[in-house]
């Protein structure tokens, strides 16, 4: 009886060996060819233009083949936190998009590949937009590419201004705010209706108010940074911005643009306009999650400055991919952003994704195409961000978030707000490097 | 998050073996007896490597970091530079820290108070509900324990969402004023009213489900003599219940106060991931200074901070406890 049992124990032992040796043996072939080059993009390419991911990869695998290509889709709120966690434990990504106004920060800290000798075998690098190449440039050396450049301009109903009465977009300010008021007075009894729909921490748009009176976020003097967001401009900016949000916003105060997707909530109908990025308009109209019976009724402005006939400066957004030192496959990555960011590639993002390509030689896309146009005019008042490498420390403690919901939801006065932001960022700014 | 009872389990188990060992101690061979004293050390050991391996060497990691500048250059280089003291001494000159200390024990006490006060009440109820509904009350008890933090959390949200939120709604059928579109995070006291009823609502199952256990070893027979000696029912709970629970309360408390201290998830999620400064806690304020703006070390000397408080506060509890086990 025992022996017997230990027989069949044996068996079973031997069985298992073989399985196991069955299951190795065929899923070693597998391991050769598992070449994977994994990117990180921003979901703004998964909801705006994927078609441009798609067509990169089919054209990225038809030349290497056997190898994979995995994308994974950030969102902006934490994509930092997975970064940096994903570079300790030597998993982070081989191709990682990173906002214009983040790079510095790694470029200083030496994560991402110097490119600089290979600069030329980017296409168009020529004709890169200044502003995003500045963005990848550190101590004269180049560390990502340029991906492409969004100016945000306001998104409205044109349905909607016609029956309130409005009859030409706005071309300033007390315009634009009287305009709203006429929305309000029209569909205002619809509870949430928004003639401006703008949450409390959408410091993007809220900071163009400030650039728009002459106000700035910092400056750099003597070796030092200042914030300066308590400046009579800047705190002339900001009251601007909580007359508007109180007057036409009934968003809500206490999350971003983002959280809701404001073209979502502007696609059910009860938001006369916001202010968006261009690809945001066909995110509204998407079959899936947006409204598409929208399409002929959704145009676009720029938002007027206060002084008439000007425009207010636009938040010069923009997104570049950069190769982290970790990874283990450059070549492949560098083929990858090549074919990513070829003309090609660049048209789809123009045409299908609605932003600004990283190059000056497309530039006429926009212009031709009114949809576009009034996002390539925004574009040519811009503000941005203090280049200072410790800036992405200031957005990632939401210094500025905090502000815009501190003065929209009344939490502070605007005085001591803009007083407690500048003094943060400050001190931020001037912290060692690290 | 930590809703699983740690290690308490292991207390009334090891406290049995010992008493076993001393009655079965008999004089035998000298070897035998070496065994013998040594065994239970031998049985322990596995466990003891693998507590020292899960636990111990995370701590180690994280001390020696508190005394390192170890920022984002340092990831890779996985190299810190010994700073020495600089960490704590910046930790305890930034009033940033203090705010958010006295923060954490406010909510902690709030939130420890109300759960053993609510989880106390379902306990009594339950002793008086019949069979069918005491039933009932305790699956339900069971399904929030078991319900996710995350799950939770999102509940709470949408019950209180700012265009669309039930409670809101039916505050507002109530005619207890208007509450439609009312963002209760937009001041942080009615933010945390929020925060503390979901940590409070996954916390109350198992403090009620203890102490109800405990309420059924309570004899019959003396609150019996005491209700004919006219005592009412809260004397009775004062004067009988209570000091007979007492150890079970005292464990309860100590072990709510380990956990609300830290929480993190509730907050964490209930601000979509970031938390303004309004409503960091201690591990929330730890995580954004390490994860948030690559401070690990300072992180990290935060969260030894956090920990030693804690110990400082469950001190005096475990003394008791430990008292109260040498008196029986």
């Amino acid at each position: 009886m025992k022996r017997r049992s230990i027989g069949a124990l044996a068996l079973a032992a031997a069985l298992l060996v073989s399985a196991v040796a069955v299951s190795a043996g065929s899923s070693s072939p597998d391991r050769q060819h598992a070449t994977k080059v994994v990117i990180w993009l921003q979901n703004d390419a998964e909801n705006g233009w994927k078609d441009m991911v798609t067509a990169t990869n089919s054209a990225f695998t038809a030349k290497h083949s056997g190898v994979d290509v995995d994308v994974q889709y950030q969102g902006w709120g934490d994509h930092l936190t997975k970064f940096d966690a994903a570079l300790a434990g030597g998993t982070a990504p081989d191709v990682v998009e990173l906002g214009n106004t983040e790079t510095t920060r790694y470029m200083a800290a030496k994560l991402l590949q110097d490119l600089t000798t290979q600069t030329k075998s980017f296409p168009n690098s020529k004709t890169w937009l200044g502003a995003l190449k500045s963005s990848c440039t550190y101590k004269g050396r180049l560390f990502c590419v340029p991906y492409y450049a969004g100016a945000r301009a306001v998104i409205y109903r044109k349905d909607q201004y016609k029956a309130a009465g409005v009859k030409s977009t706005p071309k300033s300010l007390a315009q634009f705010v009287a305009a709203g008021q006429k929305l309000m007075k029209k569909y205002g009894k619809q509870r949430n209706y928004s003639a401006l729909y703008f949450p409390g921490q959408y410091w993007y748009a809220g900071l163009s108010f400030v650039y728009d009176y002459g106000g700035k976020i910092a400056e750099f003097k003597n070796g030092k940074w200042k914030g300066t967001l308590d400046s009579p401009q800047a705190i002339q900016g900001l009251n601007q911005v909580k007359k508007v949000a109180k007057a036409l916003s009934r968003a809500n105060k206490t999350t971003d643009e983002a959280n809701p997707q404001q073209a979502l909530v502007f696609s059910k109908g009860r938001v006369g306009a916001f202010i968006g990025n261009g690809w945001e308009w066909p995110y509204a109209l998407d079959k899936k999650v947006g409204n598409p019976s929208l399409a002929k009724k959704i145009g676009a402005y720029p938002m007027p400055s206060h002084i008439a006939g000007k425009f207010m400066p636009t938040f010069l957004g923009g997104s570049d991919v950069a190769v982290p030192v970790t990874s283990k496959n450059k070549a492949l990555a560098y083929d990858w952003i090549r074919i990513f960011t070829s003309n090609a590639q660049m048209r789809t993002l123009a045409t299908v994704g609605k932003q600004i390509p990283n190059t000056t030689t497309l530039a006429s896309l926009n212009a031709k195409n009114p949809q576009l146009a009034a996002f390539a005019n925004a574009s040519k008042y811009s503000w941005f961000v203090p280049t200072a490498p410790n800036w992405v420390k200031v957005e990632n403690a939401r210094v500025l978030k905090n502000l815009f919901q501190a003065i929209i939801t009344g939490r502070k006065s605007v005085n001591q707000a803009a007083k407690d932001a500048s003094n943060q960022i400050t001190k931020i700014l001037n912290q060692p490097v690290s | 998050m930590s809703q699983a009872p740690g290690g308490e389990a292991g207390f009334p188990a090891m406290t049995a073996t010992a008493a076993g060992s001393q009655i079965r101690r008999r004089r035998r061979s000298l070897g035998a007896s070496a065994f013998r004293a040594f065994s239970p050390y031998l049985l322990l050991a596995p466990a003891a490597l693998i507590v020292i391996a899960v636990l111990g060497y995370p701590l180690y990691f994280l001390t020696r970091l508190s005394f390192e500048q170890f920022g984002l250059a340092e990831l890779i280089t996985r190299k810190g530079t010994w700073v020495g003291l600089d960490n704590y001494s910046r930790i305890f000159h930034d009033h940033q820290f203090w705010t958010v200390l006295l923060r954490t024990v406010i909510f902690t006490a709030v939130t420890v108070g109300l759960t053993m006060v609510f989880g106390t009440l379902i306990a009594l109820l339950l002793v008086k509900l019949g069979r069918f509904m005491r039933l009932l009350l305790t699956s339900g008890l069971v399904l929030v324990w078991a319900t996710p933090v995350l799950v939770a959390v999102n509940i709470f949200r949408w019950m209180v969402d700012y265009e669309f939120g039930v409670l809101n709604w039916t505050l507002t059928k109530l005619h207890l004023g208007d509450f439609l579109n009312k963002d209760w995070f937009a001041d942080p006291k009615t933010g945390f009213v929020v925060i503390s009823a979901c940590v409070i609502w996954g916390a109350i199952p198992f403090v009620a489900i203890t102490i109800y256990a405990g309420l059924s070893q309570v004899p019959a027979e003396l609150v019996e003599a005491a209700e004919i000696d006219g005592a009412r029912r809260w004397q009775v709970f004062k004067d009988i219940t209570f000091p007979l629970l007492l150890p079970i309360f005292v464990i309860l408390t100590s072990l709510s106060i380990i956990w609300d201290f830290q929480v993190f998830n509730q907050v964490w999620l209930m601000r979509g991931s970031e938390p303004e400064e309004d409503y960091w806690i201690m591990s929330v304020y730890s995580f954004v200074e390490a994860f948030k703006l690559g401070e690990y070390g300072f992180g990290a000397a935060i969260a030894v901070v956090m920990v030693c408080t804690l110990f400082l506060a469950t001190f005096v509890y475990l003394r008791q406890m430990v008292r109260m086990g040498e008196a029986r």
